[in-house]
């Protein structure tokens, strides 16, 4: 936790001027000479200006859908706001408990059960194990994987593994839910039962950030949206403003599928 | 101290994911050491026996413990962020905790060889003496002097991937020339040498401290003391700067 956060209340998220590029070289690493001397390899394609000048403000309890085509910087906001990847300009924070769903189930050791695998995604999130005790119960039957809990995770259907992620991740008491495009979890049923908790959580007072591509979803789910287009933010203003907006951006004003090609289909 | 309980569940799951489906599962680590301990037992202090020590495979097994303590610990902590690249990317918590764990494992390794030997020794050599006090001093900076590397060799092979390469050639020279086989002071008359090997190499003097006080049953030399306290309050505070200031893009290079 930096100063600057602990200065914020529960569930508020501050962006300010924040600018962030990525390297799109293929290797990834530095060499040692440039680390020492603080300076990247010219050449090779420029960087990708993932962020220009974004700047957010989210009261608690806020919810805020964030939407955008491929690569307009709608994963990085995120991953910016969980605190995963630093800015190159500009200042973040997001105060209280902040649970990240980026992608459910990382980290999950494929050895393990589905038990141990709670505790452990439970520490990453700072908690002690008591408190990881105290809702394993609700953990597990929200999950409905049953008798699978002390299977080892790699005997995991792709939906069984996101399930466990999910029901982890939704009781963990956040301030601030920050969730990329992971509500598609298991099947319909399912889906509305993710729905139910998190709208769940937001009465209780969260702050919800959602990455989707699911117009229905934000609509449904969030009252703010944010339109970002080539790191730029564009719009940020209520739903029904934006949603409006975010199609005529897309060229998809008129169209049927709200989905340009190439992106994720919804499986509603 | 929020991520106490992390470090915990860390430790017991590199402890037990490694060896996990084998049958003889965390023995393993234990098997290797000792093997490995073998080998060279056989090698120096059979095959081309020096015996210019008394005890010789006692002066050897105290020395090669502490190496193979630095050794087995430096050389996992290095791709150790790389390979919890998942939890590194997708999930905010102190990163100094996944080296910190790897080297716990093999602390808990070291200790489990040294309570082996050291009653072994101590009773054959008769070197129960008031000195063996200092022994957990030592071994708490030879902890920090270790974890203090591995902080800086996982966060620059993070960056820098021939860092490990680098680190697995080095070590059997470095091997050859720290004072296991031999004292110092009985291969060579000469200041300069003598010098190097013995203080120049970081390591000798925690083979030395730790030899001193259960093979010798003696405390060891003041020099020497104060070496090891200063070596590993450096190692600790610079690897865990070096770390604090590197791990920032750690989520992107990973």
């Amino acid at each position: 936790m930096t100063a600057f956060e602990d200065s914020l209340r529960p569930g508020e998220i501050v962006l300010e001027h924040a600018s962030r590029s990525f390297s799109v070289r293929a290797d990834r690493g530095r060499t040692l000479k440039e680390m020492l001397i603080g300076r990247r390899r010219a050449g090779g394609p420029p960087p990708v200006e993932a962020l220009r000048d974004v700047s957010l403000h989210i009261q608690p309890g806020e919810t805020v859908g964030i939407v955008g085509r491929n690569g307009a910087g709608k994963s990085s906001t995120l991953r910016v706001l969980a605190g995963i990847v630093p800015l190159d300009c500009g200042r973040v924070g997001c105060g209280g408990q902040v649970v990240s769903q980026l992608e459910l189930g990382a980290g999950f050791g494929r050895e393990f059960s589905g038990r141990e695998n709670i505790f452990l995604n439970g520490a990453l999130h700072g908690l002690q194990k008591e408190q990881i005790e105290s809702r394993l119960d609700a953990i597990i039957a929200f999950s409905e994987l049953g008798d699978f809990i002390d299977a080892p995770v790699a005997t995991y259907s792709s939906g069984m593994f996101l399930r466990l992620g999910f029901s982890i991740a939704a009781h963990l008491d956040a301030d601030v839910l920050l969730i990329d495009e992971v509500l598609a979890v298991g099947d319909e049923a399912f889906q509305r039962k993710c729905e139910a908790r998190i709208a769940q959580q937001i009465a209780g007072g969260a702050t919800l950030v959602l990455v989707s591509h699911d117009a229905a979803l934000i609509e449904r789910t969030c009252e703010r949206v944010v339109v970002l287009d080539g790191g730029r933010k564009v719009f940020d203003g209520p739903v029904d403003e934006g949603m409006p907006f975010y199609h005529r951006l897309m060229g998809t004003a008129e169209a049927i599928p709200p989905e340009p090609l190439g992106e994720r289909v919804s499986p509603r | 101290m929020a991520y106490r309980y992390l470090f915990e569940q860390m430790v017991r799951r590199e402890l037990r994911q490694k060896y996990r489906g084998s049958a003889l599962g965390v023995l393993w680590y234990l098997i290797n050491p000792l093997v490995l301990m073998g080998a060279y037992y056989l090698m120096f202090g059979v095959i081309f026996d020096q015996a210019s020590e008394p005890d010789y495979p006692l002066f050897l097994l105290v020395g090669l413990v502490v190496w193979v303590f630095f050794n087995q610990a430096v050389v996992s902590a290095a791709p150790s962020l790389l390979d919890q690249g998942a939890l590194v990317r997708k999930a905010r918590f102190p990163r100094e905790i996944i080296p910190a764990s790897v080297v716990t494992v093999q602390l808990v390794t070291f200790l489990a060889l040294l309570a082996l030997l050291a009653p072994v020794t101590l009773a054959i050599r008769g070197t129960a003496d008031i000195a063996l006090l200092l022994l957990p001093l030592v071994l708490a900076c030879l902890f920090a002097f270790i974890l203090g590397v591995a902080l800086a060799v996982s966060i620059l092979h993070a960056y820098f991937r021939d860092v490990a390469p680098i680190l697995s050639a080095a070590l059997l020279p470095w091997f050859f020339v720290s004072p296991i086989f031999f004292r110092p002071e009985s291969i060579t008359e000469q200041a300069t040498a003598r010098f190097v090997l013995e203080w120049v190499n970081p390591v000798a003097p925690y083979i030395g401290a730790i030899r001193d006080v259960i093979y010798g049953g003696i405390a060891p030399g003041g020099a020497e003391l104060v070496y090891v306290v200063v070596v590993a309050a450096l190692a600790l505070l610079g690897g865990h700067a070096l770390f604090a200031r590197l791990q920032g893009e750690l989520a992107v290079v990973v």
